[in-house]
Formats: C-alpha cells, sequence, structure tokens
C-alpha cells in the first residue's frame, strides 16, 4: 500500500536537484553520525593533520613563536641514528609480539581444544592479564626481573650464579618487553583460535582420518587454512596493538637506559616533554603513522590473500 | 524534524553537564567560601617533602580560610610544568629550581615589593632579579652541592676527603680495595637520567669554568665552544665503570634507594645532596654523612661548591589569589619557619636574618670560603640540555655510546636548543 | 578431535597446569608482595609470614587511590554509554544507507583505526589547552570516544548488516515510526551482543588506558588510577611491597567484574572473531 503512494513522489524526486535527496529513501542520516564525526574530527583527524604541519616547524612544545623549517626535520630524522634504533624497536615489538603471541595462542588452543577438566580455569588464567592495565604488568614483570630482589635472580643467587640487571641491559630489555607483552595479550589469540578451531567442522578430520592423514598432514591441509580469518584477526590485531606499545615500556625500562628500549611512542612523548622537541616529536609521528598504515595494509592484504586461497 | 532536534538538544546538554561535572572536580574548593592555592614544589625525596608538608599544614592551620593543595611531582617536575606552561596554567605557587629567569620568568609575579626582600642574600639577588629589578621567585634555600660521603666508612678506611679528581679517583679504589668490593665506591641511582646529569653537571664546572687557564664560560655563552673539552668527564665515568668503581646495577638503581644503602654502609660516595644526610643518620643513627664541594680537575685549582636555586616559590601571574600566595611565602620569611625549612632539607637558607643549624653546618664551616659556582646548565647551557646530559651519560655506561659520541650529541642538543 | 586415550588425557591435562602454573607466578609474586611489611626483602618467591594488610591501607591513602577510583569510574561510564549511543547510532545510519556520502564517511572512520594516537597527541594538546578542557574528565571521556568510536561503528556496523534484516525495519516505519524511533525500537535491542562486546573491549580498556590520562590528567584531583600508580611506583621504587598494594587494589575491580561476567568477555571475542 504504501509503496503504491510512494511511486509517483519518487520520481519527480528524481528529476529535481541533488539538494532533494532529501526524501526518506535516499537520504544519508547523516544527522544520526554527526556528533561521532565531529568526536573523530576535532580529537583525531584535526590534531594529526596539525600534526603534520607542526613537523614543519622548531617549536619547542610551549613557546609562542617558533619557525617553520621546511623539511629540516625530516632531514634530522632520516640521518638520526636514534631514528633507526626506535623504528627498530617498534618493529620487533609489533612483529616479535605478534609472532610470539599467534605460536604460543594456537598452541594453547589446540591443547585446550579437547574436553579437559582444567580447561575453563586454565582458560581464565591464561586471558586474565589481558583485563589487567599493560602498566600494572610492566610493574609486575618489574618485580620479577629487578636486579634488587627480583624474582630471576633469587634463582640465580640460589644456583650460585650472579644476578643479572636484565632490565639495564639494552641487548636483552627489548625482548624482555616483548615477552611482557606477549604474556599480557596470549589469552586474546588463544581465545580467537579456539573459536576458530571449534568451528571447524569434525567430518573434515574424519574423511582425513579414513584417509589414513598423519596428525602434521591434517593440520597443514585442514587446519590452518580453515583457521585463517583467525589468524588474519588476530595477525593483524597484535600487529597495530605491538607497534603502539607504550605502557609496559614506562613501566619496565622507561625506554631506558638512554633510548635503548624506546618504542616510536614513548620516544615522541620523551621529546616532547623532557627535550623540548615538539617540531621533531610531531616528523617521528607522521614516520608512526606511515610505518603502521603500511604495516597493517600489508599484513591486511597478504592475510586476507592467504584466506581466499583457502 | 522536531525528533532531531530533540536529539541534538539532548545530546548537547549531555556534553554542557559533563563539562560542568568536569570542572567542578577540577577547580573544586572555591564554593567553600574559603581560598585555595594550589602549589607545586620540586621536594623529591621523603624527607624533604616531610617538612614542606609541615610547613603547609601549620600555615592552614594558622590561617583557615586558605587551603593549600601541595603536590610533589618528584621527578616528573619539570615535564608536568612545561605541560602547564604550554597550557598557561602554572599553579599559584610553583618552584622554579633554578629556572627562575630563564624559562620561567614569563610566568612570574614580581615579588621585589615584598618585606623579606631587604633580608634576601647577596649572593642569590643576581640569580633571581633580572635587569629590570623583577624579582621572580623566594628562595626556601640554597643549593650548596658538591659529593656527600659515608663518612663513618672512610674514616674507618682512613681516607681522607678528595681534593682534586684525580685524589677521588684514588679514594674510589682505596674504598674497593678496603671494602674487599663489598662497599660501592661511587654509587649512582642511574635509572633516573638526573643522576648522570648531576655528575656531569657539577663536574663540568670545575672542568671548564674555575680555572682560569681552562675557562670556556665565554665560548659557551657566545656559541663557539669546542665541545671535545667535554669528552674528559665521560671518559672518567666509563673508567669507573670499568675498574668496577660504580655500582653494578647504576642504570636501574632507584634514586630512593641510595639513602637507605647508605645507611646499610653499603656505598661510600654519591652526588646526593641536602636531606640525604639527615635520611641516612635516621634510618642508622651511627652512620655520619659528609659533603665535600666538586674536586677540582686542573692542576693548581680549588674545589667549588655548586649554588644557586634549589627550592623556590614563585607566584603565578595569572594567579587569581596572589595576596594569599603571597601571605604563604611572607610565613616562609618567618625566621622559625625559615629556620625549620632550611633545617628540615639540610641546606643554607637564603635569608640573612635567619640562623639555621644544618647538618651539614661543620661540613660548610669546614670549607668556608670555598668558591660557591652557579649550576653550569643554568648559566652556560640553552633550557632543555639536563636530559640529554642525563641521557647520554646512561648510554655511555650501557655501551651504545663512546665519550666522544656524549660530546657529539651534546653539542648536537646545544646548538638545536640554541637556536629554538 | 576427542577421540583421546585416558592416557593422552592425562599428559595433556598435566600440561595444561604447568602452564597455568607457569601464568600465576607473576599474580603470585604481586599478592605476596603486596602482603609483606615494608622493609621486608625477603625474596619474592617467599610466603609470606604474616599477612600484613597495612599496606594497602597506606597505599590507598597516599596514592590517593580512592579519588583515582572515582575518576577513572567516571570517565569510562561515561565514555562507554556515549559511545554506544553515538556509535551505534552512526553505525545503523552507515550500514543502512549506503550513499556515496556515507561511503566516504565510513572509510573516514576505518582509515582512523591506523592512526597512532601520539601521533595526534602533541597537536591535540594545543587544542585542549586552548578549548580550555585541561584536567577535566571531559576532556578525556571525548578523547577516548574518539578513540573508540571507529571500532565501535565498525564492529556495529557489521553486525548490523549481516544480521538484522530489513523486513523489521520496514514493518515498523510502515506502522509509522521515524527514522529514530525504528533505531531505538526496533534495531537497538537486538544489538545486545555486539553491545555487550563494545561495552567490554573498550571499558577494560577505558580503564587501563595510562598513555592519553598521563597527557590530560596529570592534575591529582582528576588522576585515573594508571596514572596516580605511576606517580606512586615513582615516589616509592625502593619500597615494592607498597606498590604492589596499590597495583593489586587497583587492579581488582576489572579483575572482579570480569570473573563474575567471564562467559560475555571470552564469548564475546569468540564471536565476534568467528564474524569476521
Amino acid at each position: 500500500m504504501a509503496e503504491l503512494t510512494k511511486a509517483p513522489e519518487k520520481t519527480s524526486m528524481k528529476t529535481k536537484s541533488a539538494k532533494w535527496k532529501r526524501s526518506r529513501r535516499e537520504s544519508s542520516l547523516w544527522w544520526m553520525y554527526l556528533p561521532s564525526v565531529l568526536i573523530v574530527v576535532l580529537f583525531i583527524v584535526y590534531p594529526f593533520l596539525d600534526g603534520i604541519r607542526i613537523s614543519f616547524t622548531n617549536w619547542n612544545g610551549f613557546s609562542q613563536t617558533y619557525d617553520y623549517i621546511g623539511l629540516d626535520q625530516y632531514k634530522r630524522m632520516f640521518a638520526d641514528p636514534d631514528t633507526w634504533l626506535v623504528v627498530k624497536n617498534t618493529l620487533l615489538y609489533g612483529i616479535g609480539s605478534t609472532i610470539l603471541q599467534n605460536i604460543a595462542g594456537l598452541g594453547y588452543a589446540l591443547l585446550l581444544n579437547h574436553n579437559l577438566k582444567v580447561r575453563s580455569f586454565t582458560r581464565t588464567i591464561i586471558y586474565l592479564p589481558v583485563i589487567i592495565s599493560p602498566l600494572i604488568m610492566g610493574y609486575i614483570w618489574y618485580f620479577f626481573f629487578a636486579f634488587q630482589g627480583g624474582a630471576l635472580n633469587d634463582i640465580f643467587l640460589l644456583f650460585g650464579k650472579e644476578p643479572i640487571n636484565a632490565l639495564g641491559n639494552p641487548a636483552v630489555n627489548p625482548y624482555i618487553i616483548v615477552f611482557v607483552n606477549t604474556f599480557q595479550f596470549v589469552g586474546i589469540a588463544m581465545i580467537i583460535y579456539l573459536a576458530g578451531l571449534q568451528s571447524i567442522s569434525k567430518d573434515y578430520y574424519e574423511a582425513a582420518n579414513i584417509d589414513g592423514a598423519t596428525g602434521w598432514q591434517k593440520f597443514k591441509n585442514i587446519t590452518i587454512p580453515l583457521l585463517m580469518p583467525s589468524i588474519t584477526i588476530n595477525m593483524v590485531l597484535n600487529i597495530i596493538g605491538g607497534l603502539k606499545l607504550f605502557d609496559v615500556i614506562v613501566a619496565l625500562t622507561n625506554g631506558g637506559p638512554g633510548n635503548a628500549s624506546q618504542s616510536m611512542s614513548t620516544f615522541m612523548y620523551n621529546l616532547y616533554f623532557s627535550r623540548q622537541d615538539a617540531g621533531y616529536a610531531a616528523t617521528q609521528g607522521v614516520l608512526m603513522a606511515i610505518i603502521i598504515l603500511v604495516i597493517s595494509m600489508a599484513a591486511l592484504v597478504y592475510f586476507k590473500r592467504k584466506e581466499v586461497e583457502a | 524534524m522536531k525528533k532531531r532536534v530533540t536529539l541534538s538538544v539532548l545530546s548537547l546538554s549531555a556534553v554542557m553537564a559533563l563539562s560542568a561535572c568536569g570542572n567542578n572536580s577540577a577547580d573544586g574548593g572555591e564554593s567553600g567560601g574559603g581560598v585555595k592555592l594550589t602549589m607545586m614544589s620540586t621536594a623529591t625525596t621523603k624527607a624533604d617533602q616531610q617538612i614542606y608538608k609541615e610547613i603547609v599544614a601549620d600555615f592552614e592551620k594558622a590561617n583557615p580560610e586558605i587551603d593549600i593543595e601541595d603536590t610533589y611531582p618528584g621527578d616528573g617536575y619539570e615535564d608536568l610544568a612545561r605541560v602547564k606552561m604550554a597550557a598557561d596554567d602554572m599553579p599559584d605557587l610553583f618552584d622554579t629550581h633554578g629556572w627562575a629567569k630563564s624559562r620561567y620568568g614569563e610566568y612570574t609575579e614580581d615579588l621585589s615589593d615584598m618585606d623579606w626582600v631587604k633580608n634576601l642574600d647577596e649572593a642569590m639577588k643576581p640569580i633571581l632579579t633580572d635587569d629590570k629589578g623583577k624579582l621572580h621567585a623566594y628562595p626556601v634555600n640554597q643549593a650548596l652541592d658538591g659529593m656527600s660521603y659515608n663518612k663513618t666508612l672512610l674514616d674507618e678506611y682512613g681516607i681522607k676527603p678528595p681534593k682534586t679528581f684525580d685524589e677521588l679517583m684514588a679514594a674510589l679504589e682505596e674504598v674497593k680495595k678496603k671494602s674487599k668490593g663489598e662497599v660501592v665506591p661511587f654509587w649512582l641511582g642511574g635509572s633516573d637520567k638526573s643522576q648522570f646529569g648531576q655528575y656531569f653537571d657539577e663536574f663540568a664546572t670545575t672542568l671548564l669554568i674555575t680555572d682560569k687557564e681552562n675557562s670556556h664560560g665565554e665560548a659557551l655563552l657566545d656559541g663557539s665552544f669546542d665541545w671535545s673539552n667535554y669528552t674528559y668527564l665521560p671518559e672518567k665515568l666509563k673508567e669507573m665503570n670499568d675498574k668496577g668503581l660504580l655500582n653494578k646495577d647504576v642504570l636501574t638503581a632507584q634514586v630512593t634507594q641510595g639513602a637507605e644503602l647508605m645507611a646499610q654502609n653499603k656505598i661510600a660516595f654519591t652526588m646526593l645532596n641536602g636531606s640525604v644526610g639527615r635520611e641516612v643518620s635516621e634510618l642508622n643513627p651511627e652512620v655520619q654523612v659528609g659533603t665535600i664541594p666538586v674536586p677540582a680537575i686542573h692542576e693548581g685549582d680549588s674545589p667549588s661548591w655548586i649554588g644557586g636555586e634549589r627550592h623556590t616559590f614563585a607566584v603565578s601571574k595569572n594567579s587569581e589569589h596572589k595576596e594569599e600566595a603571597k601571605q604563604f611565602i611572607e610565613y616562609l620569611t618567618q625566621p622559625e619557619v625559615a629556620k625549620k625549612l632550611a633545617e628540615g632539607t639540610s641546606l643554607p637558607d637564603a635569608l640573612t636574618n635567619v640562623e639555621a643549624d644544618n647538618y651539614f653546618a661543620e661540613f660548610y664551616k669546614e670549607y668556608e670560603g670555598t668558591q660557591i659556582q652557579p649550576y653550569f646548565d643554568r648559566v652556560y647551557l640553552p633550557s632543555g640540555m639536563w636530559d640529554p646530559m642525563g641521557a647520554t651519560g646512561q648510554e655511555l655506561i650501557a655501551g651504545t655510546m663512546k665519550p666522544d659520541e656524549v660530546s657529539e650529541k651534546m653539542e648536537q642538543e646545544y646548538k638545536r636548543l640554541r637556536a629554538e | 578431535m576427542d577421540q583421546l586415550s585416558k592416557q593422552a588425557k592425562w599428559l595433556l591435562t598435566g600440561l595444561a597446569l604447568l602452564i597455568t602454573l607457569f601464568h600465576l607466578v607473576p599474580f603470585y609474586i604481586l599478592i605476596t608482595t603486596s602482603l609483606k611489611k615494608v622493609g621486608d626483602f625477603t625474596s619474592k618467591w617467599a610466603f609470606p609470614t604474616s599477612f600484613n594488610t597495612e599496606n594497602f591501607t597506606l597505599a590507598w591513602e597516599q596514592a590517593n587511590l580512592g579519588n583515582a577510583f572515582i575518576n577513572t569510574a567516571i570517565i569510562t561510564i561515561f565514555a562507554a554509554v556515549l559511545l554506544i549511543f553515538f556509535g551505534s547510532m552512526a553505525a545503523y545510519a552507515l550500514a543502512r544507507r549506503t550513499t556515496k556520502l556515507n561511503k566516504y564517511v565510513y572509510m573516514l572512520f576505518v582509515g582512523v583505526m591506523v592512526i597512532p594516537p601520539l601521533t595526534a597527541l602533541v597537536p591535540l594538546y594545543r587544542l585542549v589547552v586552548d578549548i580550555g578542557l585541561m584536567n577535566t574528565h571531559l576532556v578525556a571521556i571525548l578523547n577516548n570516544v574518539a578513540a573508540f568510536m571507529p571500532l565501535t561503528i565498525f564492529l556495529y556496523a557489521g553486525f548490523i548488516r549481516s544480521t538484522i534484516p530489513k523486513e523489521l525495519e520496514e514493518a515498523a516505519k510502515i506502522d509509522g515510526a521515524s527514522t529514530l524511533g525504528v533505531f531505538f525500537r526496533v534495531v537497538f535491542p537486538l544489538l545486545k551482543p555486539i553491545t555487550a562486546t563494545v561495552l567490554i573491549i573498550s571499558s577494560v580498556y577505558i580503564w587501563n588506558d595510562y598513555q592519553f590520562a598521563i597527557f590530560f590528567l596529570q592534575d591529582s584531583s582528576v588522576q585515573t588510577l594508571t596514572v596516580a600508580l605511576a606517580g606512586f611506583f615513582g615516589q616509592n621504587s625502593s619500597q615494592l611491597n607498597l606498590v604492589a598494594a596499590a597495583a593489586l587494589m587497583a587492579s581488582l575491580p576489572m579483575v572482579i567484574v570480569f570473573l563474575f561476567l567471564q562467559r560475555f568477555f571470552i564469548e564475546g571475542l569468540a564471536a565476534g572473531s568467528v564474524k569476521g
């Protein structure tokens, strides 16, 4: 009934100018997302664009005056050994954590995919760190790795060995950060894989069993391909999260010693607040955005393609 | 259409209600009929903070209409202050910790017409007054910094307090030998960059300023300074580390552990100053802490105290309660209060009409006549060099930077910050 | 995969228990450290000889945890409510009306997800100062809403498109309901699963946020739990027992909520991931 009365309206509307697109059918309902757009533009888009602008200045972050210095900050950034150190760390945190989390997460999921009595309990404990602040998780592991009175060194002392200063050792502490980050979020990977595993129909496995396939063959040819969507999600989420790592670093090493364990985020924070170097901080920010964009796009494309293939 | 309008109005009112809610929690206190002052101090150690808290409580008792919200951001003070400056939101009372003119100058209220000014110690006058006659802050105490050491241990080992850097190195080796490696000769709470900064900052004075034939003050001020002259300091620090004269965990040790360790006779020399003496003796009355001025480096030169601002209070130019803020400062200038503060922080007061008994009084007396130099970075370096000064120290010890690279980095930052 | 021999099951159970033990280590250390008296420097592995609760009261007062708790709660609750309210509405419009404009707007939201928060930080700071919102709850609420809006819209839109049949809405419209009415009375109640997921994900993250809070909420009156904790650590880095107590108290609310609502946490995540 309603259709009939609306039809003639529609045809006449179509012949009018774009402004009249406001017929119920075609309206974009912009007023429903206007507040969201405003908030996002104001708090993210505008500052980000302004950040790009600041990267062309020598602003120190708090004075009222500064100069535009063209590409000087960018030239400086590419020549600065700290930049490469920090990018390396960021990639380590992002990709390293991702790989570790996924291997461990998948492993845990495979283990818990059986009807074990302890399954629920184990699942809860492994997932628990996810809901704790990364800052707190960092502090907890600080109690473990600290030179004075740390749990790890107690073990060393017990065996009569010298205590080690893991957190103060620039060759080692980035890996500790990767470990702690992995520990905290492996629960998420596990849950996603568990869900994925459970959505794989048993029929596949039964058919493979009849064909006499080995465990490994089943895993490679059935499990992995059908898990692809879960793998994609895990990979992309973990990479982005790892690249943006901040809290854990502050708690464990505060980026030290010097800049040895800084990620791009902590480095930017340090540049802005302690070094009076807002212009340079903004430049690093642009680089960071590009890196994250490139990597997440690459990861997404790569894994989506694998999904399609499977 | 009506629904859309209602929606927008509702959303808007919700947001406004939230902002009202938010603002109340942030400012709250005006409504009580009294005045609320915000105060920020750099007092870092527990001992120092305690004395300030006591004084604030006493003041509030004597002036019930004034409520002071005192905060002690510790080593986060400078970062927080920069943030507040950018926001033009300085607290009513804040500490200028050595940068009254060169960093905070735009944000301070002129105090030159206050009563206590006539009693201000001559040494502090030029530090706090600019050439227009504006007095930027009230000095609660004066820095009189050098190195502090465990006198009890040194006496036991028969080691005399060093007057030159070479004597210092020898003393450190003696400590290591005599204690069979049990006592750390030179301890730094290096997880905090400022500990390294303190080493560089203090010794830069005797390295680059005090000796007549090796004085680079002019060059530093006009930008022509050759930074290879600085390399002596990182080289020596590295040497100390290589010889095992620094604490093994120098990169992760926390500053707050210093007093405890000295009280347990586990460390000998530190770059801690001021209230560390009181703190140690309170923990263990049998340990006596001593202090020496910064040892000389060049032949024929003499040691030097590093002086200048330590804790100060400036009144924010934008404060809405300048009268009450000034009232607080006046309260601090009363002889008994000033004495209490000076003794509590174990540093000399800055008023001529105050007699304070200091923990380090006997040492100050012993070294009376020793020259007092201002903090190197405050006078000769642009604002913002403190961070790289400390960070390069960390990197040097971590092995990621060589001594000459330290000087290079310092030079880089020096040039960049001068240009800002 | 559940045709396992009893032996295999025991083996796997043992393995699972070992792993669980490993994962419990940090919590064990946290709890035991917090129960030890200040100045008790016994090994972190050692069980406390006496249960001292004074650490908790001391830490609570000195770190001003009560105030921090209230601040965190206010910010989290308001942000979550705003996210769900505005986010679901926006997602509905974008999911149902695929005009060119909407396509661009949707791409805007997805694109924003990639921007690392800290790159917007420096200028955002200036902006917040200029508007006069430094150290207010509002700025933290709005900032968190902005940060999670893209993901929220993404999740809601996906769900609406794939799960909500259009017929329901059309039926309601025929009955004379306005767009808003249709949305709130018909569609929104059906969005419960995603609402739960969004609520949980954003609440946990906002509650635990440190990066942003440390920038904009440095005033002690508006500090959140994480900021207060970080400051407390700095002041008491040689008295870890106190820090442990503070950390334990700060984590407790989320842990309790989690333990009670486990199902929603885990199932929401699982369901969301399978749907894609």
